[in-house]
């Protein structure tokens, strides 16, 4: 499957600071990509390279195999939408997207059909600058649908939304994966993701962290691990360890058994006529799983004193 | 460059603050040349005054209109942010400061021709009942006297290159206060300098480098042997120097992070 966007080893530095430290990761056709990361890991930045914006010092990104600057109509090959603050509040939402589509070499009628698309069509002859943080979502949205990309990037997209909209674009962006479109979204909180996302590239310190399918995350943070209840626990020990679990004693009653599924479990513990009141998979959230992950990559955690310096 | 031009047309167009500036331009000037033929008089045994110029003084006020208008188109997109939904939708831009000089240099003529003539026609209609009459040497002012006609033509260029300077001053620095700033700067203090320079030889060599003077010399119709420059090369200034400052404005834009 050709990757939609290629970021390979992006690094930059505003002066002392370093945003991305070897960024690299590809987004899929056919699947909403969620990029995740705590506030300063870098996801902004990229996307600013990836669209041109911003050059990196080193690495490339590339948006269907070229680089985005080299792009003839780029709406038409990748919707984005950075900052949804971004247009002049003066003029009309209409005519906002008006020369955004004069700018493609497309007209006022594909316009029309994107303002109704996302919902605005009420106040599509209204000054942008009175829309509520919510509206100049859907409305920077809006400006993504306008070329009909087979690439979406949104930062925060969800942001300022009500929750209606934050249904709405959860539905909306699945529904543009599922037409084989590729979808990069990016938040800073995991809990966004979890109906969101079928993969997470999760980056902190301007590199990539993990790039792993939701399912594989949750997984690796549960590690198989299974939690069980049980009056006879040395009982337990033993017959678990003899299979070669490993057991860890959680309180008076309670073991939590690594290294063998739960079922085999059950069956050890009925063989052995070990009783049990309670087995039980140990499934973490994908909060968990990032917390897990990011816990070295938060930049701006209470740190000890001399511990703060960048290590890259 | 089709799409850039058509996209910077439309959001000049849609802009509500391009109908007031450009008509700020023409009232402005209009309001400024008539003021100032009201306030001329010639005495009955002739006066020594450069007709078409007093006509035309007007574009002091008309300029500041025009910069105004300028940088707008500018930093109104740098100070919302605005600008990087523009290099997204338009990564070459080269091509969208060219868009941008291209839409901003035909509002400009096209406001600074209809400035001009109504200058032209309020100074003819005033400057009669100033004394200024065929009897003492100043037939009305029409624009079928050669250098009339040159004097209003130039008029109109001048504005549009102060547009296109404006324009390029502005993409530099990229925050409204600043860049008009500077230009009013260019416009309305630089020219004093060379009065301070003592030495003649200075004086008329920074006379020769100012936008605001020596781009004026294209409305000087008479004593043109006692002008520094002759009054094309003087327009030739000011186009030099919105060459440079668009020069240095791609030069800035090409590769700078697009930041607010």
């Amino acid at each position: 499957m050709r990757a939609a966007i290629e970021v390979i080893g992006l690094r930059k530095r505003y002066g002392p600071t370093v945003a991305l430290d070897g960024m690299s990761f590809t987004v899929l056709p056919g699947r909403v990509t969620g990029f995740v990361g705590p506030n300063g890991a870098g996801k902004s930045t990229t996307m600013r390279v990836i669209l041109g914006l911003d050059t990196a010092d080193e690495g490339s990104a590339l948006v269907g195999g070229r680089p985005y600057r080299s792009l003839r109509a780029p709406l038409c090959q990748v919707g984005a939408l950075l900052d949804a603050a971004a247009l002049q509040p003066s003029r009309t939402a209409r005519n906002h997207l008006l020369w955004l589509a004069h700018s493609q070499g497309l007209g006022a009628r594909r316009v029309d059909e994107v303002i109704e698309q996302v919902g605005l069509g009420a106040v599509a002859r209204r000054r942008a600058g009175g829309f509520s943080l919510g509206m100049r979502q859907r409305l920077g949205i809006a400006a993504a649908l306008l070329g009909d990309p087979p690439v979406l990037m949104l930062d925060e997209p969800v942001n300022g939304l009500d929750p209606v909209g934050i249904v709405w674009i959860r539905g909306l962006l699945r529904s543009l994966a599922a037409e084989g479109r590729a979808v990069l979204v990016s938040s800073h909180l995991m809990s966004e993701m979890q109906d969101m996302a079928d993969h997470l590239v999760v980056a902190g310190r301007g590199r990539v962290v993990a790039d792993t399918s939701v399912a594989d995350l949750i997984a690796a943070a549960s590690d198989g691990r299974v939690t069980l209840r049980t009056t006879a626990r040395p009982e337990a020990m033993e017959v678990l360890a003899r299979a070669g679990a490993r057991v860890a004693v959680q309180d008076r009653d309670t073991l939590t058994v690594s290294g063998l599924e739960a079922g085999r479990i059950v069956a050890l513990l009925g063989a052995n006529d070990v009783p049990f009141s309670e087995v039980a998979a140990h499934r973490a959230s994908l909060e968990e799983a990032y917390m897990e992950l990011s816990r070295d990559a938060v930049e701006f955690r209470a740190t000890t004193p001399g511990d703060g310096t960048a290590t890259s | 460059m089709r799409r850039e031009l058509r996209a910077e047309w439309t959001k000049t167009r849609t802009a509500p603050g391009t109908a007031w500036l450009t008509a700020a331009v023409v009232v402005l000037t209009a309001a400024a040349s008539a003021a100032v033929a009201a306030t001329v008089s010639c005495p009955a045994a002739g006066c020594d005054q450069d007709v078409p110029r007093l006509g035309l003084a007007g574009i002091q006020a008309g300029q500041a209109a025009v910069a105004v208008l300028a940088v707008f188109a500018v930093t109104g997109e740098y100070g919302t942010g605005m600008i990087a939904t523009t290099f997204a939708a338009m990564p070459h831009r080269g091509r969208v400061l060219a868009a941008k000089a291209a839409v901003l240099t035909g509002l400009t003529l096209a406001a600074g021709t209809v400035a001009v003539l109504a200058s032209v026609l309020a100074a003819r209609l005033i400057l009669p009942g100033n004394g200024f009459t065929a009897a003492n040497g100043h037939p009305p002012l029409s624009l079928a006297d050669g250098p009339t006609l040159r004097a209003a033509a130039g008029t109109v260029l001048q504005l549009a290159l102060i547009a296109l300077l404006s324009l390029g001053i502005a993409t530099a620095v990229r925050d409204s206060a600043t860049a008009a700033g500077v230009v009013c700067g260019l416009l309305y203090v630089l020219p004093l300098v060379p009065h301070m320079a003592a030495d003649p030889g200075w004086r008329r060599l920074l006379w020769q480098a100012t936008p605001a003077n020596a781009g004026l010399a294209v409305q000087t119709t008479t004593h043109l042997d006692d002008l520094p420059l002759g009054p094309w090369e003087g327009l030739g200034v000011t186009a030099a120097w919105a060459a440079a400052a668009l020069l240095g404005a791609w030069l800035l834009v090409r590769t700078r992070d697009v930041r607010a």
